[in-house]
């Protein structure tokens, strides 16, 4: 038992109040002058035996109070010394992210996670016999492989089973988790980490990785700190074309701690290379490297662009990307008859976009009367009064099932209240060029804040700069706010129905209700806009591994129903992962809203609406860089838990001895809040019969 | 207002007794005259034929000139009743638990009464100082220099030795042969029986006699927070009493006493009136004042 501030024992002196109170002041006793003692009696030996049996246990708890609350200011603690090393918990964690697939470099075989395994299984070797430890695997997630176990053939079955991930490392997940456990696990723990301590797994904040005083960390550093990687940091490339000519594959190709070299970069499509070019990498720097024309045959394509030449981690010269050869999609355009120019104006827009994979079909509402809608990739009602009923239950029901509907209420609608699909109603039309606000003096509104998370204003940059002379007042209900204009009317609205969605721009594409047309921001916004609505944003395009995909749109309380028809009527979600296998049952299939790609390589995905996507997973380009945290810094961080220790085999000891100290001062406390209750209710029951009654 | 010169604790401030009186006497007149319930100024009374003796300045020469007889005037003033005081100066008078002592408190009152009494009464006023013997005795008188002789009586009249009332009774006899007003000041440590034996027979010559039973508030509502010793003032006795003895039989008793005394006087028909040291003055003058009108004890007659 010791104390953190042992100067405050002095106040045990204290306990001399008591003492005077008790003991000397009542000898002291001064006599009394009376008048006369004819009335009074003497009552000598019963006073003085009372006054000690009263008082006696008054005095032992004064005394008890001061002494207790010299020792809560003294802060005493108490020192397990006889905690046995079977009573610590032993956390062996091994770092199975993508960078400990590199070679383990040296004399040493095999990668740095079987270097790391190996390391794990001798500290499960060593463990005192009765001590129980549990496997953890640190990759993209932290995993408890194992309870708390004793069998020693349990753990290194755990361990040996630890699988190469393709996961980013975080050692902000293992100190959350390790503070997580702490909670409920107050024994001392001893935290085996193997890991190559890769720079990049550091998180952006120090104290994310800080452990619990119960913790004490054991770091266990493999593979070389150093070690010269090339690899293909990023790929920019069409998820769907038309056109392959046109097609440009844009790769940076970047070098860790590399020397100036050539490299020659492959376009792979489907296996095989079609196009190989030398590109010189500067000494630890960047080079970028295009591809013109990517010849792919019609249908899903699985490409990669690769770095050939061998260096410390081959595992990363390659990144895939998945690209779908088709048709030009049709987009349905329902326009009135006497509107001209919104067909021209969209359709312009939609040929001039990157890819241009999508062609406009301008109709009138009659006679998209008896079209089917799902035969399209979206559909448009632009400014149409009056849309047959047959057609709009034609589309409500593309959209439940999945389709996606783009409405504009343009001024030929404003003299009718229903938004044909949407569900709501114009509840007024807001004509600012007659507009005798303050704020209407120019005869027109810009547009104001702009949601840029939303995929359809991503790219529209500019904007704000667009001039509106006429938008309709609508009612967003719960549907998600794209944009307002300046004074806050909302101009683009999102509304989920069912699988699909409808967006609502309130004012036309026909040039009079505003200059949007003659913009350029509108290419860039119909182009995000078709790609957003045809589900092409959604599955275009490289992932990285761990990232989610959104498999069938979240039940919400008003699209509840139109979902549950979609799920209910047997919409389930088939998902072939890189290694062939289907990694989600039957059940997850029928409900999961998400899936996490865990494994890099290409994943087969069917979505809920029907629609079929090649997705390519590619693991965290911060892998492929090898820099080891510097010595200091795990230092830090080994010190931050326990007392500490550092590098493997350090100071076990005194981690031990300061961790089995646990401190007094809560029971000193205790007992000190009892002892002032006990000593204040005999006080007051004796002072009480004192009192005079006049 | 004015009753604060009555209040014994700014009384103790003032040394000397002259003084006490006359603020005491003068602030209690003060406070009188604003009630038409005492009006006791020299006021005429009647005609009473001049017989040889009678002191010649008191005649009326108008009333002579007219009818050549001589008739001496009398006031209502003029009718004098002899008072004495009897003031207790054993130890016990010494207590005080406040600024003022016992003997003090009667010693003040004492001299207002003399004062009152030959200053403004022009009564002839007498004081005995007693414990258990007489130790000083000022026979009543109207004479000129009496009041300063009340007073350094008073002055001189420091407690000592303890009280006995059967001993100075027997010469109070003989100094009281006159009818008059006896007043008597003391806190009467002794059984109420002993005590009205001792004074009644000072009502036989047909004297108003009143006690006057002077104590201190913590004689009666004492206060003790813890076991403590006690010693008699009187007799240097020591005894540890407790406080639970004090709250509850200490109480009873000195309750009983105090109704004994009460009514044991009544019933031997003398006046009694408890005073505590922290109350004004102006019972005892008030007592006096409604005895003298009340002319029992002297009426209009006897100039």
């Amino acid at each position: 038992m010791g104390f953190l501030a042992p100067w405050f024992l002095a106040g045990v002196l204290a306990v001399g109040l008591p003492v005077f109170v008790h003991l000397l002041r009542k000898q002291t006793t001064v006599p009394r002058p009376v008048s006369s003692l004819m009335f009074f009696e003497q009552g000598t030996q019963s006073s003085t035996r009372h006054r000690r049996l009263r008082y006696l246990l008054l005095f032992a708890l004064r005394v008890l109070l001061v002494l207790l609350l010299a020792l809560a200011f003294a802060r005493p603690f108490f020192r397990h010394k006889n905690v046995l090393p079977s009573d610590k918990l032993l956390l062996v964690a091994v770092d199975n992210s993508y960078s400990m697939n590199a070679k383990a470099g040296g004399a040493t075989p095999g990668t740095r996670l079987d270097e790391a395994k190996r390391g794990a299984l001798e500290a499960i070797a060593h463990k005192v016999p009765g001590q129980k430890a549990q496997v953890i695997s640190l990759g993209g997630q932290m995993s408890l492989l194992t309870q708390p176990v004793e069998d020693a053939g349990a753990l290194r079955a755990a361990v040996e089973g630890i699988e190469p991930g393709d996961g980013h490392g975080n050692f902000g997940e293992l100190g959350r988790g390790m503070r997580a456990m702490a909670e409920t696990v107050h024994t001392p723990m001893e935290l085996d980490l193997f890991s190559d301590m890769q720079s990049s797994n550091m998180p952006g904040n120090f104290a994310d990785m800080v452990l619990p005083g119960n913790v004490a960390l054991v770091l266990h550093r493999v593979g070389e700190t150093t070690v010269p990687n090339w690899t293909v940091e990023s790929v920019q490339a069409p998820g769907q074309l038309v056109d392959t000519k046109k097609a440009r594959v844009i790769a940076v190709i970047a070098g860790h701690r590399t020397p100036a070299a050539t490299r020659a970069v492959s376009l792979v499509v489907n296996g095989t290379a079609i196009a190989t070019k030398k590109v010189d990498v500067p000494a630890d720097g960047r080079a970028t490297v295009a591809f013109d024309g990517l010849d792919v045959p019609y249908g899903e394509s699985r490409c990669a662009v690769r770095i050939d030449g061998a260096d410390g981690f081959p595992n990363d010269d390659a990144s895939n990307f998945a690209v779908k050869r088709a048709d030009p999609e049709r987009v349905l355009f329902v326009h009135q008859a006497s509107d001209t120019r919104s067909p021209l104006y969209f359709g312009a827009a939609l040929a001039a976009s990157a890819q241009a994979s999508f062609v406009l079909q301008p109709i009138t509402p009659e006679q998209a009367s008896d079209i089917d809608p799902s035969k399209y990739a979206f559909v448009v009602v632009s400014d149409v009064p009056s849309v047959p009923s047959i057609l709009e239950h034609s589309l409500e029901r593309n959209v439940e099932n999945g389709g996606s509907v783009l409405v504009a209420t343009g001024m030929a609608e404003s003299h009718r209240e229903h938004i044909p699909v949407y569900g709501g109603n114009v509840e007024d039309g807001h004509f600012y060029a007659r507009g005798a606000s303050e704020s209407e003096d120019a005869g027109f509104a810009t547009a104001g804040a702009a949601d840029a998370s939303h995929p359809a204003m991503r790219d529209a940059k500019g904007f704000e700069g667009t001039k509106f002379f006429y938008a309709a007042v609508i009612d967003p209900g719960k549907a998600r706010v794209v944009a307002r204009l300046a004074d806050g009317t909302p101009l683009l609205v999102d509304k989920q129905v069912g699988e699909g969605h409808v967006l609502l721009f309130a004012s036309g594409f026909d040039n009079l209700s505003n200059d949007l047309p003659l913009n350029p921001v509108f290419v860039a916004f119909v182009d995000q806009t078709a790609k957003y609505l045809s589900g092409e944003e959604r599955v275009s395009g490289a992932r990285v591994v761990d990232s989610f995909v959104q498999l069938r749109n979240p039940v919400n309380e008003e699209s509840g129903n139109a979902a549950k028809g979609a799920a209910g009527s047997g919409a389930t979600v088939d998902i072939v992962g890189p290694d062939g296998k289907r990694p989600l049952s039957l059940k997850e299939a029928a409900a999961a809203e998400s899936f996490q790609l865990v494994h890099a390589g290409f994943y087969q995905i069917q979505f809920a609406n029907g629609r079929d996507a090649l997705i390519a997973v590619n693991p965290d380009r911060r892998e492929s860089d090898m820099q080891a945290i510097p010595d200091d810094v795990l230092k830090l961080w080994s010190g931050s838990a326990g007392t500490g220790a550092t590098e493997a085999g350090a100071t076990e000891s005194a981690a031990e001895a300061t961790n089995n100290a646990s401190s007094l001062w809560w029971w000193v406390m205790l007992l000190l809040l009892m002892a002032v209750l006990a000593e204040s209710g005999l006080a007051s029951r004796y002072l009480g019969t004192q009192r005079e009654q006049p | 207002m004015l009753q604060r010169f009555l209040d014994p604790a700014v009384l103790a401030g003032i040394s000397s007794l002259d003084l006490v009186a006359k603020t005491v006497v003068d602030g209690f007149v003060a406070g009188l005259h604003r009630s038409p319930d005492f009006g006791f100024s020299l006021e005429f009374a009647e005609y009473r034929a001049y017989t040889p003796g009678d002191d010649l300045r008191h005649v009326d020469w108008n009333l002579f000139a007219r009818t050549e007889r001589c008739y001496l005037k009398r006031y209502r003033g003029e009718t004098n009743t002899q008072l004495t005081v009897l003031l207790d100066a054993s130890n016990s008078m010494k207590y005080a638990s406040g600024a003022v002592t016992k003997m003090d408190y009667a010693r003040y009152m004492a001299a207002s009464l003399c004062y009152l009494a030959l200053h403004n009464q022009h009564d002839p006023a007498g004081l005995i100082v007693f414990d258990d013997e007489v130790r000083n005795f000022i026979r009543p008188s109207t004479r000129q220099g009496q009041l300063h002789r009340l007073l350094a009586g008073l002055e001189q009249a420091e407690p000592a030795a303890r009280t006995d009332f059967g001993k100075p009774l027997k010469h109070f006899q003989e100094f009281l042969r006159r009818r008059g007003i006896v007043l008597v000041i003391s806190d009467f440590y002794e059984q109420p029986e002993e005590i009205v034996k001792a004074i009644e027979p000072l009502r036989f010559h047909g004297s108003e006699v009143v006690l006057f039973h002077v104590l201190d508030p913590k004689e009666i509502y004492p206060e003790m927070k813890g076991p403590a010793i006690l010693v008699d003032l009187e007799t240097d006795r020591r005894l540890e009493v407790i406080p639970d003895y004090v709250k509850t039989q200490y109480r009873a008793k000195m309750d009983a006493h105090l109704e004994q005394m009460k009514d044991r006087a009544q019933a031997a028909g003398l006046g009694y009136h408890l005073l505590t040291t922290d109350k004004p003055l102006d019972r005892a003058l008030t007592e006096y004042l409604t005895l003298r009108r009340s002319g029992r004890t002297s009426g209009l007659g006897g100039a």
